[in-house]
């Protein structure tokens, strides 16, 4: 039981995160087919079988999964609510999350199944009904419906928002399926003008749900950069603008299409894709949004301007040199700490089951920290000024750059749990037993073989082929996975001001990871700009990560 | 190399399972009696949390740690507002106690927390 709590919260996150995935591909598939594919098919030069039989198959799987998504979703709730408090099943299954779980599955299972018919009125009138009370239903879930005030425009505001959010992104991918399947021009223009009115309806959608639910869950403008609910609207907000810029691009894009039917569409489906993996990212931070507390709750120990000011210009040179191991040698860093926290003590602090108590940090501790990230974003900014030597003539030499992911594997290896073996007492195996300290093992093991892995890509050049996606695609999962770690939920100053850092870190890795899959997916002038783009970002990454300090 | 490939997918698939910090709560406490740190005196202490959610109080729990290591579970007032979790607590000795207090807003999210207060 203890295990599962320890992972509780996680796996909470992780499964909202997937659920809202398959919640929005299967909304955007039915709009897709109801407002686009249903009304366009008689205009259109292809009989379109078979791009509606692909269509029909991914909807049907993405209903299918946010059954199953939203059932795994009920039991790991019910399951640590009977865990801490002993209740039966039944009971903890009744509670009202419980039961809006089990309408929506119910709905979501109702949709995967009526979505295989052909398509017929009674057919489509149910399937909407479906949908729509599914999604009352996911509004039963969200802040909305716990507010104790007045919850009405939260709730409309909510379900207007995840419904953009569906149309939007949700329709991506069958908008890539119609595009492929489609080989005329005027097929091509067609679907895209359509495709493109409904993205500006969705955004218009989700901007208006957006602004109510800023207003209402942080309320002033302290709240934005003050608290983690804050922050993480913010980087909300900067991955929208990423996907406005693209969305954007393709539509002066598909106005071109319409004056000159030979405009090729190549660019449209490829920032269709890297639209797809944005979006993903921001459905994955909202996920990690909604377990927030609204800052507008959080009075106390918000952060000021000052502090994040004080915090993101450097006081220092670099932590380049390790602090002893056995003794502490920082005093002053551990008297300003001590000062410090003898001033946050307003801040009731809660905790999610099973999250355990945070230790005390000493000045050592920091220290050793900071002195990892110093050295981790040497790594970083060299890896990233190599990467953009590699562009010149006379820097071929750099293309050997992955090479140092083996070394910063080496590093972190030795560095990253002082407590275990070769620094600590722990032995090698008996370190295993420590869920984090494994952690670490794997996401060490995982960056040595993704280094070795690019250094082929890299010696083989334009010949790597579908090998050569590994790259930017790990890139923009680590970028969404740092937004979905861990945060401050009684808005404990340190660690919001740590995980200011993070944020940049993370918008920075999304878009190093998309920068350089639309270098290896375009050619021409995109293609050009990207591959300056990803080396910059990444620059960038190892620049913030010089910068991190923890007091 | 479809095989390294595969392998790379793999890896970052436990990554993905394996990057564990992250946390789900979101019902807080706005303000408490006894408050975080007090002082009360006499052997009763009427127990009043307003938490920024509508609470479940039916699958919410609130325990009493006394100085000895003992602990009581306290039964929530079924009248109390929707965002508040209020008990009784009576018999109370000298010395350091501990509220544990765990909630289900009615969202779906569980929250605990603990509040150290001194009985005077």
């Amino acid at each position: 039981m203890y295990l599962f709590l320890d992972i509780f919260g996680y796996l909470s996150v992780v499964l909202r995160g997937l659920t809202l995935i398959a919640q929005s591909f299967t909304l955007g598939g039915l709009a897709f087919q109801m407002l686009l594919w249903g009304p366009l098919q008689p205009k259109l030069s292809v009989g379109g079988l078979v791009i509606e039989e692909r269509c029909r198959t991914l909807l049907r799987f993405s209903a299918f999964a946010w059954a199953l998504l939203t059932i795994a979703s009920l039991a790991l709730d019910a399951a640590a609510l009977v865990g801490t408090l002993q209740l039966p099943w039944s009971e903890a299954v009744s509670a009202d999350f419980g039961r809006a779980d089990l309408v929506i599955a119910a709905c979501a299972l109702g949709l995967a199944v009526l979505v295989n018919g052909p398509a017929h009125r009674v057919r489509s009138a149910a399937l909407l009904a479906l949908s729509l009370l599914a999604l009352a239903m996911q509004t039963r879930l969200t802040h909305a419906a716990s507010r104790p005030d007045l919850r009405w425009p939260l709730l409309l505001s909510d379900a207007g928002h995840m419904l953009g959010a569906s149309v939007w992104i949700g329709g991506l991918p069958y908008f890539l399926i119609a595009l492929n399947g489609c080989k005329a021009a005027d097929d091509w223009r067609l679907i895209a003008r359509r495709y493109s009115l409904m993205s500006m309806a969705a955004v218009a959608a989700i901007v208006a749900g957006g602004l109510v639910m800023a207003i209402n869950y942080i309320g002033s403008i302290d709240a934005i950069y003050g608290t983690a609910y804050g922050v993480m609207t913010l980087a909300k907000v900067g991955l929208l603008l990423m996907l406005l810029t693209l969305g954007a691009g393709n539509y002066f894009l598909v106005e071109r299409l319409r004056r000159d039917p030979s405009t090729p569409i190549l660019r449209l489906k490829r920032f269709a894709e890297v639209e797809i993996g944005i979006g993903l990212t921001v459905l994955l931070a909202a996920a990690s949004l909604t377990s927030l507390p609204p800052g507008v709750d959080l009075a106390h120990d918000r952060l000021n301007w000052q502090e994040i000011v004080e915090r993101a210009i450097p006081q220092s040179l670099p932590r380049l040199t390790s602090p002893d191991y056995d003794k502490l040698t920082v005093a002053q860093l551990q008297a300003k700490i001590t000062l410090a926290d003898a001033g946050r003590a307003s801040a009731q602090a809660a905790y999610i089951p099973g999250e355990g108590t945070i230790l005390p940090r000493n000045a050592e501790d920091i220290a050793w920290s900071e002195y990892n990230h110093h050295w981790a974003g040497v790594f970083v900014v060299l890896i990233g000024l190599l990467a953009l030597i590699e562009h010149f003539r006379w820097g071929r030499w750099a293309r050997h750059w992955p090479l140092l992911f083996l070394g910063m594997a080496a590093f972190l290896f030795f560095r990253a749990d002082e407590q275990a073996w070769p620094l600590g007492p722990a032995g090698f195996f008996e370190s295993f037993r420590d869920p984090e300290v494994a952690q670490h093992r794997i996401f060490v093991l995982l960056i040595a073989v993704f280094g070795l892995f690019e250094w082929r890509v890299r010696l083989r050049g334009s010949n790597a082929g579908p090998a050569a996606l590994v790259f930017p695609l790990t890139t923009a999962l680590g970028g969404a996975l740092l937004l979905t770690h861990s945060h401050a939920i009684a808005n404990i100053k340190d660690q919001l001001l740590i995980e200011m850092s993070h944020t940049p870190l993370a918008l920075c890795g999304v878009a190093a990871g998309w920068a350089r899959w639309l270098e290896l997916r375009l050619d021409g002038r995109v293609h050009r700009v990207a591959a300056w783009i990803w080396p910059v970002a990444f620059v960038l990454v190892g620049l913030i990560l010089l910068d991190y300090r923890e007091a | 190399m479809r095989a390294f490939f595969q392998f790379a997918i793999f890896l970052s698939a436990i990554w993905l399972l394996a990057h564990s910090n992250a946390s789900l709560a979101h019902a807080i406490i706005l303000s408490s009696a006894p408050s975080a740190g007090a002082t009360v005196s006499g052997d009763a202490v009427a127990i009043r949390l307003h938490f920024n959610s509508r609470i479940d109080h039916a699958r919410s729990k609130l325990t009493l740690l006394a100085p000895d290591g003992t602990s009581q579970t306290l039964t929530p007032a079924a009248d109390a507002p929707v965002d508040e979790l209020n008990a009784e607590a009576t018999r109370l000795s000298s010395g350091a106690w501990r509220l544990r207090w765990q909630v289900l807003s009615v969202d779906g999210h569980i929250t605990r927390g603990d509040i150290p207060f001194t009985v005077h």
